[in-house]
């Protein structure tokens, strides 16, 4: 089964996980019923990516968007490029099966993905 | 009676969002579902109540509701966000401290000073990397009250304040947790200081000059956190799971 792979959390990241229903169009990595509800199919980033992104907190995919600009602006104040890249790496990850941030456990357990809990 | 519309729509709203308006303040532990709901029905509020009396107070969708939905991010469905919310001002006896007498030079004849301690916010959210984050924002206010007389004999009255925030954030990570110096420190107005041990306790200190701008109160507090998990890189935390 092929799961979603958009990142969530905020501070400490992580895979969505839940079964894929179908790809991004513009970067084709497996999305949920969930993320997929983007303008024109978009995930997540990428909608963000283009503008769609929403300014209001009380929107719950606000933080998502927000995620991005944030780690941009906080490597800069901490003049830590490390801090952007690690976050900016580990979302590129889900592309990059087997990769040192690849796609492992997602936040959404089920019991056939062979994934132990430890 | 006036306002009777918006008097019973008040009366529909969620107890906490209730909470808000008649007294400005809350004290509530939820999880993530439940702050979703919360927050949903914060929205609505202005197409709902325009009576002036009965807004929202400022620092809620300044500052509350983007906590709320940066922490709830990284928190597993059956964690558990504790929040002491106190927005009713600094204007309270039990926030004001005692007046000092400090030494002038003439014209000035008398000045007193006095500090105004206002901890507004309180958060204390159960990652799902098995660390807890703990996060207060005070707001802390100098008054001064002078008083100076001129060649004439006039006397005035002059009052002066300086409000600073102070972001005070920590966070106890999961047992055996790797911890990792950043590469770079943080910025200088950033107090870090580490407790190894079993769980490592990381916490974060800043004073910041109160913004003019209350549209931006959120940045500092986030930048502030951001120093608790460079020491836990993204990717790198162990996820804690759960049977």
């Amino acid at each position: 089964m092929t799961r979603c792979t958009v990142t969530t959390g905020f501070f400490v990241l992580g895979r969505c996980g839940r079964p894929s229903v179908a790809a991004c169009p513009q970067c084709a990595r497996p999305v949920c019923d969930e993320h997929a509800a983007g303008p024109n199919g978009l995930c997540p980033e990428c909608a963000a990516a283009q503008g769609y992104g929403s300014h209001d907190a009380h929107d719950p995919g606000w933080a998502g968007g927000y995620r991005r600009h944030f780690y941009q602006s906080t490597s800069s104040t901490y003049q830590d490029r490390a801090w952007y890249s690690s976050f900016d790496s580990y979302d590129r990850g889900s592309f990059e099966r087997g990769g040192d941030h690849s796609f492992a456990e997602g936040d959404f357990d089920d019991d056939d993905t062979g994934f132990v809990d430890s | 009676m006036f306002w009777r519309k918006q008097r019973a729509a008040i009366e529909g709203f969620h107890p906490l969002h209730q909470s808000l308006i008649w007294h400005r303040s809350f004290s509530v532990s939820m999880r993530p579902a439940e702050w979703d709901a919360l927050i949903r029905g914060l929205a609505r509020h202005e197409s709902v109540v325009r009576r002036r009396r009965w807004r929202l107070p400022a620092r809620t969708r300044t500052a509350l509701v983007p906590l709320v939905r940066v922490l709830t991010e990284d928190m597993r469905p059956d964690g558990v966000l504790s929040v002491a919310l106190d927005l009713r001002g600094p204007k309270f006896p039990e926030k004001t401290g005692p007046r000092h007498e400090m030494p002038v030079q003439r014209p000035v004849t008398s000045m007193k000073q006095w500090f105004v301690v206002d901890p507004w916010l309180r958060l204390r959210a159960e990652l799902r990397d098995g660390s807890v984050l703990e996060l207060a924002v005070t707001d802390r206010i100098r008054y001064r009250r002078i008083r100076k007389r001129n060649p004439r004999g006039k006397i005035k009255v002059k009052y002066k304040t300086k409000k600073v925030l102070r972001v005070d954030a920590t966070r106890r990570l999961a047992k055996a947790a790797a911890v990792r110096r950043p590469a770079s420190p943080p910025p200088g107005w950033i107090v870090v200081r580490v407790k190894d041990g079993p769980r490592p306790v990381i916490r974060a200190t800043a004073k910041i000059p109160a913004a003019a701008d209350e549209r931006a109160l959120v940045e500092p507090i986030l930048t502030v956190s951001t120093e608790l998990f460079r020491w836990t890189p993204p990717g790198t935390g162990a996820q804690r799971r759960t049977a």
